[in-house]
């Protein structure tokens, strides 16, 4: 069922651009941890509740977060959000949103179902480059997660 | 009386005069009342005649004190004198009034005869009287009728005159006086063509001649008073027995006026257009005017004498009954919007005023109905009412277009947020990687590009933001409240402590007074004009900032001031506009959206807002907050 290996961080990106400035930021932070990359909310949701959309096996090794854009094609990423803190198996699991926008209402919406945090991407690649070394090292090495306890 | 007692010669002689004075005696007593008392007044004789009229009898009568006849009508001097002039032995003559035994009064001419002895000295009277009482009750008669007369001429509220046959006035009464002005000497003699006006004067010659051949003449004559005005009378002549002409003359001004007002009023009735109607208390039509037959089809002569009800449809039937129960206690009926039938049974909306007309002594006696066509009024009210309908619908519809446009612009601003930004992200981005992994290959001059290249990138990344931030203005909602915008201007100065870094900045802050609005977009309002006035000064030393407020035309016009770069009076439309910019961007930073955005907030506040400026000597932005515009 779950035939993925095991991965620390999940990048949840439709944009090719952003995709790789995302992952070359994270490589320049020498973040050494396994990413996995999901184009879209389904493959998301595969990705953590397995193909059959049953759920991960017990036992089943988790995300240490989740980077989520917000617009994604097939699934949006309120959606997926909505499923992993909706789920008591996933709800633990860290899921930051990494999007263009800065409306109130998709803010609002997004701390309404729980994200553990919201960064808008800035334009500037200077200061989207130190955004995304700042989280990867936040989430992957300083926060503690649920799962190594 | 001496008995006769001897029948020698000169007794014979005495028997033939006793015989003669027998016959004298009794013719005497045929024709008079006759009585005889002595010196002391007590009846001694008295005749047939005397006891007839008397009621008492003979027997009654004899030594009787002759008082007993005495009515008491004579004054006491009457009666003393009767006695003194006897008493000396002299006739008396007069009219006396008696009793009679039963109460009742008679009179009689009454002639006293005192006969004397030898000293001189009455020694009995002889009283002979005639009934007058007949004639004394006509004369009594008479003089009643004459004082009637005198009192109903002296009193009577009509002027009454008496002219002789040639039309000079005889007699005249004090209301005539009155009427005419004149006193009642100056009337006796005067003609009668004196008391009539100019233009009337030939008539009094024609009244002479209907009188004279008998009748009576009447006619509405216009006379004159002794000072000249003129007024109108109604005179009625006859022709009296004795030859005079009587006449009876009534002012009748103030009846003339009457007529002269209830023709007006009649005029009014008939001309009106609305329907006015007479009714008694049984609802039967007393008056119909024009109007009426104009709304309602039927003439005055089909109506008059006719139930109203005809006009009442059957469901509406009971309405008349509660209507005259109205008019009956009093009551009116106000502006009461009902239907009624026309001749040809269509119906009519009518607005129908019931009042109650009473008779002189306030009793009602019926009702008069003025009912107004309002069917116009009707049709109008109905296409208003359709046209609202209608209207709503548009409006109903044109609110769901807005909508739909509105959610149209949200999902546009939300594609310009998100889906704008990442191909700019990607050029930033990506020139970046170019610097970072072929830097060293590049030549200074491809370096320099690839800069302007993200600055550029940079740049448009802002101007979206603030596109986005101007355009979500418009459809946040309004939060207003009571807002002190002392505390608020303090707060907002505050925050731009890194704006006055290392640079010397006198700020005065007058009293703000408190508006109501929305806190969060008030404070961006501030914001932009504090940070504005700190960018444009930022070139002074000292920077001097101010705001303040005043009063004009009872609202509060809020300012903040600066001594900083300024600006042409020429450019002041296009401070507002959004990107518009008075500044190289060398000089001044900025994106062109700030002011667009303070603007929009006053406006959608319901204020103003309006700048002055002079090149080089600073600005100073007013604005107020309330005023028509959005609730």
């Amino acid at each position: 069922m779950n035939a993925t290996k095991p991965f620390d961080l999940l990048l949840v990106e439709d944009n090719p651009q952003d995709l790789e400035l995302t992952l070359r930021a994270l490589r320049k932070a020498k973040i050494a941890n396994q990413i996995q990359v999901a184009r879209d909310g389904a493959e998301a949701l595969e990705l953590i509740f397995g193909a059959d959309g049953k759920g991960p096996a017990a036992g089943a090794p988790l995300p240490q977060v989740v980077l989520l854009d917000l617009k994604l094609p097939k699934i949006d990423g309120l959606e997926v959000l909505r499923r992993i803190k909706g789920d008591a198996r996933t709800k633990a699991i860290p899921v930051v949103m990494l999007t263009s926008s800065r409306e109130q209402q998709d803010v609002v919406e997004s701390y309404h179902l729980g994200v553990n945090s919201y960064i808008v991407k800035p334009v500037d690649s200077e200061r989207f480059v130190n955004a995304v070394r700042d989280l990867g090292v936040y989430w992957l090495l300083l926060n503690q997660p649920l799962s190594n306890l | 009386m001496k008995k006769a007692s001897s029948t020698s010669a000169p007794d014979r002689a005495i028997k033939t005069s006793a015989r003669e004075v027998d016959d004298l005696k009794s013719a005497l007593d045929q024709h008079a009342i006759v009585a005889f008392t002595d010196p002391q007044g007590k009846i001694t004789y008295v005749n047939d005649k005397f006891c007839a009229i008397s009621g008492y009898t003979r027997a009654e009568l004899m030594g009787q004190d002759h008082r007993i006849i005495n009515s008491g009508y004579h004054p006491k001097d009457f009666i003393r004198d009767l006695w003194a002039t006897i008493g000396r032995g002299q006739v008396w003559k007069g009219e006396i009034r008696n009793r009679a035994k039963d109460g009742s009064f008679y009179w009689v001419d009454t002639t006293i005869v005192p006969f004397l002895n030898e000293d001189g000295r009455p020694r009995q009277y002889v009283a002979i009287r005639a009934d007058i009482t007949r004639r004394k009750l006509e004369e009594e008669a008479r003089r009643l009728a004459e004082e009637r007369y005198r009192t109903l001429f002296d009193y009577a509220p009509d002027g009454i005159v008496v002219a002789d046959a040639n039309s000079c006035y005889v007699d005249v009464n004090s209301s005539a006086c009155r009427m005419l002005g004149y006193e009642r000497s100056e009337l006796i003699g005067r003609h009668a063509s004196d008391i009539v006006a100019p233009g009337e004067r030939e008539q009094v010659g024609k009244a002479r001649d209907v009188l004279e051949i008998g009748g009576r003449y009447q006619r509405e004559w216009q006379l004159r008073r002794k000072d000249g005005s003129i007024f109108t009378a109604e005179v009625i002549a006859t022709a009296m027995p004795d030859g005079n002409l009587l006449g009876l003359i009534r002012d009748i001004t103030e009846r003339k006026e009457a007529e002269v007002v209830t023709a007006r009023l009649a005029a009014i009735v008939e001309s009106s257009n609305d329907a006015i109607v007479g009714k008694d208390l049984a609802g039967i039509v007393t008056s119909w005017n024009s109007g009426a037959e104009a709304i309602f089809g039927y003439s005055a002569r089909e109506m008059e004498n006719q139930s109203i009800t005809k006009l009442i449809p059957p469901e509406r039937q009971h309405e008349e009954v509660e209507i005259l129960e109205r008019i009956r206690n009093g009551g009116s009926i106000q502006h009461f919007d009902t239907v009624r039938l026309r001749r040809d049974g269509s119906p009519i909306d009518v607005s129908v005023t019931v009042s109650p007309i009473r008779d002189g002594t306030g009793r009602v006696v019926g009702a008069s109905k003025v009912a107004r066509d309002i069917s116009g009024r009707k049709r109008a009210e109905a296409e208003i009412r359709q046209l609202n309908a209608s209207l709503e619908e548009r409006v109903k519809e044109r609110t769901a277009q807005l909508e739909m446009a509105n959610r149209e612009l949200e999902a546009f601003s939300y594609s310009v947020s998100h889906d704008l930004r990442a191909p700019l992200r990607a050029i930033d981005g990506f020139s970046q990687a170019v610097m970072e992994d072929f830097g060293p290959a590049l030549p200074a001059e491809g370096q320099r590009q690839l800069t302007i290249i993200r600055e550029s990138a940079q740049r448009m990344g802002e101007l979206i933001d603030d596109l986005l931030a101007f355009s979500r203005l418009s459809r946040q909602p309004l939060g207003k409240r009571e807002t002190d915008l002392n505390g608020l201007v303090r707060d907002v100065w505050d925050s731009l402590t890194a704006e006055r870094q290392e640079r010397a900045v006198e700020f005065t802050a007058g009293n703000l007074p408190p508006c109501s609005g929305d806190p969060a977009l008030l404070r961006q309002v501030w914001f932009n004009l504090l940070s504005n006035a700190l960018k444009y000064s930022r070139r002074r030393n000292p920077a001097r900032i101010e705001v303040g407020a005043s009063r004009e035309q009872g609202r509060t016009v809020y300012f903040v001031r600066d001594n900083g770069a300024g600006f042409d009076m020429r450019y002041a439309g296009k401070l507002f506009g959004v990107f518009q910019r008075l500044h190289k961007a060398e000089d001044y930073e900025g994106t062109g959206v700030g002011l667009a955005i303070v603007q929009r907030i006053v406006n959608r506040h319901g204020g103003r807002i309006w700048a002055e400026g002079i090149p080089d000597r600073g600005a100073t932005f007013h604005f107020t907050v309330e005023g028509v515009g959005e609730p």
